[in-house]
């Protein structure tokens, strides 16, 4: 798992980019801890073996949240939702989801640290990493794409059983825990991490400004 | 640099967070000219060395274009923009303040060789490079400013600083390094490099895609 506060700064940019009139502190509030809850599944690690970018972050929990939220917003005759809070609350709703899914789960994506995608129906972490570019030498040149080793074409560090994510939390494979090793909270990892954060902060900074 | 599709991408996102509901299509247009304007500078590579990345990617550059901002908008009586484009365009400028700042100095300052920050009054190239962690076996620890041994480089704290005009060429296609096996000169224009890259191109694209699909708040909310 990349670093949460990145996940939370690329979901504040989202979220100030698309909840439009429905742009507030709780609505932000919201869709900022969007952004951060696939990283729970690190947590449950502790209890279930190798929890850590697998159950909350694969495509089945955006996609049935989704199922639903279309459902009762669009198809039922009375949404409560609506009825509740409204068509800010629709907007928040869908924008938070949206953050989940991309800000969460779609970063972490692209690192190497690769999430389960597709869990508990296929078990593999999946990654997409590598490079496209053209050459005046070579012609177009990409590594995203491998065809060949995997069900799905990408890069793939194991499964379940054979690949475990570090994290803080649980920076041991397994449930177990011990309590010597060192255990280390990543915040920043490379320059572009930073200004990613520094960005997120500066335009909710900029978009707050004025409020008490 | 890293290439203009990666800054494009994470300049729509910068841009239609900053403009809220300002966002339309002419704002964005505003934001890609204002993007894409600098690299002008590695054109200027073919008769001064060394400009790219120094004569428009710099902070001093950004100030300027600040003040200039606040001035015209917070200071004088009547602002010549609003005036003219009204909030809309005011938000604009800071939008593409925003992305050019974000999207383009500070990305490319994170990015090969780094940027030449404080040109023309200092010239030097500056490279932003390290990680933040919290460590229970070594505490909270930064690399992105070292404090090192003066007598083995000289210099006290190492900020990440490359060079100067003088010695550092970015890359480009425009003005490449490299040559082929053929003697020609090899030119590479990348799209994107690493998975953060292309996740930056596609989640500007994710943006300026959801904007379109949004509707209107209804007019009783």
């Amino acid at each position: 798992m990349p670093p949460t506060l990145v996940n939370v700064a690329v979901g504040a940019l989202l979220g100030a980019a698309l909840l439009g009139a429905a742009f507030d502190r709780r609505a932000v509030a919201v869709v900022l801890a969007a952004a951060a809850l696939p990283d729970a599944d690190a947590a449950l690690s502790l209890l279930v073996r190798g929890a850590t970018n697998v159950v909350l972050h694969n495509l089945f929990v955006p996609a049935i949240a989704g199922a639903v939220l279309y459902w009762e917003t669009a198809l039922r005759e009375e949404s409560w939702l609506r009825e509740r809070y409204g068509w800010r609350g629709c907007r928040v709703a869908w924008v938070a989801l949206s953050t989940y899914a991309v800000a969460g789960i779609g970063f972490d994506f692209f690192t190497l640290d690769a999430v389960n995608l597709l869990w508990p129906v296929h078990d593999r972490f999946y990654a997409v990493f590598g490079r496209l570019v053209y050459s005046t030498h070579e012609g177009v040149v990409q590594t995203y794409v491998e065809v060949g080793g995997h069900p799905l074409p990408l890069r793939s560090p194991g499964t379940t059983a054979t690949y475990h994510v570090e994290t803080w939390l649980n920076p041991t494979p397994g449930t177990r825990n011990p309590p010597g090793v060192e255990r280390r909270v990543r915040i920043v990892e490379y320059g572009w991490q930073a200004v990613v954060v520094v960005a997120g902060a500066a335009a909710l900074a900029f978009r707050f400004r004025g409020e008490k | 640099m890293p290439s203009p599709t990666v800054q494009l991408g994470f300049a729509v996102l910068v841009a239609a967070a900053v403009l809220g509901e300002y966002y339309d299509r002419r704002a964005l247009g505003v934001v890609v000219v204002v993007l894409l304007l600098p690299e002008l500078d590695t054109l200027t590579g073919w008769v001064l060395a060394g400009a790219h990345r120094a004569l428009l990617h710099n902070l001093l550059l950004v100030a300027a274009a600040s003040g200039l901002l606040y001035y015209d908008t917070r200071v004088r009586d009547q602002s010549w923009l609003r005036e003219r484009y009204g909030d809309w365009g005011v938000r604009v400028a800071v939008a593409a303040l925003f992305a050019h700042v974000f999207a383009h100095v500070l990305l490319d300052y994170a990015h090969l060789e780094g940027v030449n920050l404080f040109y023309p009054v200092v010239d030097a190239f500056y490279h932003l490079e390290g990680e933040l962690y919290l460590s229970t076996d070594e505490g909270l620890v930064q690399t992105f400013v070292e404090f090192v041994d003066p007598q083995a480089s000289g210099q006290v704290v190492d900020a990440g600083r490359t060079g100067t005009t003088e010695n550092v060429h970015v890359d480009s296609p425009v003005d490449p390094e490299n040559e082929g096996p053929d003697g020609r000169p090899e030119r590479r224009f990348p799209v994107a490099v690493y998975g953060w890259q292309l996740y930056l191109i596609a989640v500007g694209l994710f943006t300026a895609g959801a904007k379109r699909l949004q509707g209107d708040p209804p007019g009783d909310r």
